[in-house]
């Protein structure tokens, strides 16, 4: 299962990478597989890795969730490599992770190299605040207001219930890939999800475009910020955290299409978030 | 005097009320809870270093004898104790063997998952991509993240006074 899963999405990566690059390099693509497939045999001969029972396995959400945190990575400039930053985040976000629906998952947090301001996620446990929206968050229960939306856009499953709606998994699972060393088949394996790239729905580049461009539904975004309040509340942060910098980044104005672009209006995220302690 | 029928806005009011007094009761005395975590111990004593009375799986259903404050007595067959209410949910996990859908214990998800570097795949993208500089980037962040282990994260916890700490 895993391995078909890999295949298919190499197949999906594949085919976003020749809409824009005419040339298809098969040695490279073998490459690719092989390495998949040394990485999917070790875990399976470990049994430690079982597919969802419904829609993206934990396999499938890596995969994604990799590819999605390099796009976000690639557009906002690069990561802040600063030691003692990426320590704090990755602590306030992981004491949140420990009491959320998902405790035991891998969880990285990174600050973006972008004076913008906004925070995104990406599935498996990839969480980024741009270098902008840091600086608004000088204290940890502020910091944690922030992070806790991100992490429950990834507890929610937000990001890949899109690809799930459009019937990417639908269309994967149709496939009959088990894996044979023969790379003709293989090619003829990808070839043939190749095929099915039409049916993936958004795939990897559309999940980016939603995280990153458009931006969730209204309906979502307010939803993790609820989820996001009763986490930072139910950890011991102060529950007003994300309330005090949607409010000061509104008192203090600025650009919109550079404060939280990709969220809806402050005003109407305000209202909906109780006035509580910030300390 | 004439009855009044509810309206619509005080349907919904009701129906809300009923709803959040049904999850409240799910982590009250005499509701059920859901363990979350590969492995949740359960405490002699509502405090975060008390002796371990027992140890319950991933997605055990609970019942909860007692509430007090953020702690809870829940038992499962012969296993009870205390638990912080964070380290449980009022929904029954995802199916699956485990958190994330793996069978591991606790320690060796975070050690493994943590410690990976980027999918095979995911590099493919990146050299299809130009996105080489992001690719060393999201390594680096992947080794630094790893570096913080679980237990740094309980350290950490207990000096914030954070969590079943607080």
């Amino acid at each position: 299962m895993r391995l078909r899963s890999c295949i298919i999405l190499t197949g999906i990566l594949v085919a976003a990478a020749t809409t824009t690059r005419a040339h298809f390099d098969l040695s490279n693509l073998s490459r690719a597989l092989d390495k998949a497939k040394e990485v999917t045999d070790s875990a399976k001969d470990a049994g430690k890795v079982a597919k969802g029972v419904a829609g993206i396995g934990p396999e499938e959400e890596k995969i994604i969730g990799d590819s999605v945190a390099l796009e976000i990575i690639g557009r906002y400039g690069g990561l802040v490599r600063d030691e003692d930053v990426v320590r704090r985040v990755n602590f306030v976000g992981r004491a949140l992770t420990r009491y959320s629906e998902r405790p035991d998952s891998a969880w990285r947090f990174g600050v973006l190299n972008s004076d913008s301001v906004n925070a995104f996620s990406a599935p498996d446990g990839y969480v980024f605040i741009t270098r902008g929206l840091y600086a608004q968050a000088p204290t940890d229960d502020l910091l944690a207001g922030i992070l806790a939306h991100e992490i429950a856009h990834i507890t929610g499953r937000h990001a890949l219930k899109i690809i799930e709606r459009n019937g990417a998994v639908a269309g994967g699972v149709t496939l009959a890939t088990k894996y044979n060393s023969d790379v003709r088949q293989v090619q003829s394996q990808v070839n043939q999800v190749d095929s099915q790239l039409q049916q993936f729905g958004p795939g990897i580049k559309g999940v980016f475009k939603t995280i990153v461009v458009d931006g969730y539904d209204a309906k979502t975004e307010y939803a993790a910020d609820q989820t996001g309040h009763d986490l930072a509340k139910l950890t011991g942060f102060a529950p007003g955290g994300l309330r005090t910098v949607l409010t000061r980044l509104q008192q203090t104005g600025g650009d919109a299409q550079r404060i939280f672009s990709t969220h809806p209006p402050l005003k109407e995220r305000i209202k909906r978030l109780p006035e509580e302690p910030t300390s | 005097m004439k009855p009044r029928s509810l309206t619509p806005r005080w349907w919904l009011v009701a129906l809300l009320l009923v709803a959040a007094g049904s999850v409240e009761a799910a982590l009250a005395a005499g509701g059920t809870a859901f363990a979350k975590r590969l492995e949740t111990k359960l405490l002699a004593e509502p405090r975060p270093l008390a002796a371990v009375s027992g140890k319950v799986g991933y997605a055990t259903k609970l019942t909860v004898e007692e509430a007090r404050g953020a702690w809870l007595r829940v038992s499962a067959g012969s296993a009870a104790g205390w638990v912080f209410s964070g380290n449980l949910s009022d929904t029954p996990p995802p199916e699956g063997t485990g958190a994330d859908k793996l069978g591991l214990s606790a320690s060796e998800t975070t050690a493994t998952a943590a410690a990976r570097p980027l999918t095979p795949v995911a590099d493919e993208y990146a050299r299809r991509g130009n996105l080489g500089s992001a690719s060393e980037d999201l390594n680096w962040l992947l080794r630094r993240s790893a570096d913080i282990t679980a237990a740094d994260v309980e350290g950490f916890l207990q000096e914030q006074k954070k969590g079943e700490f607080q």
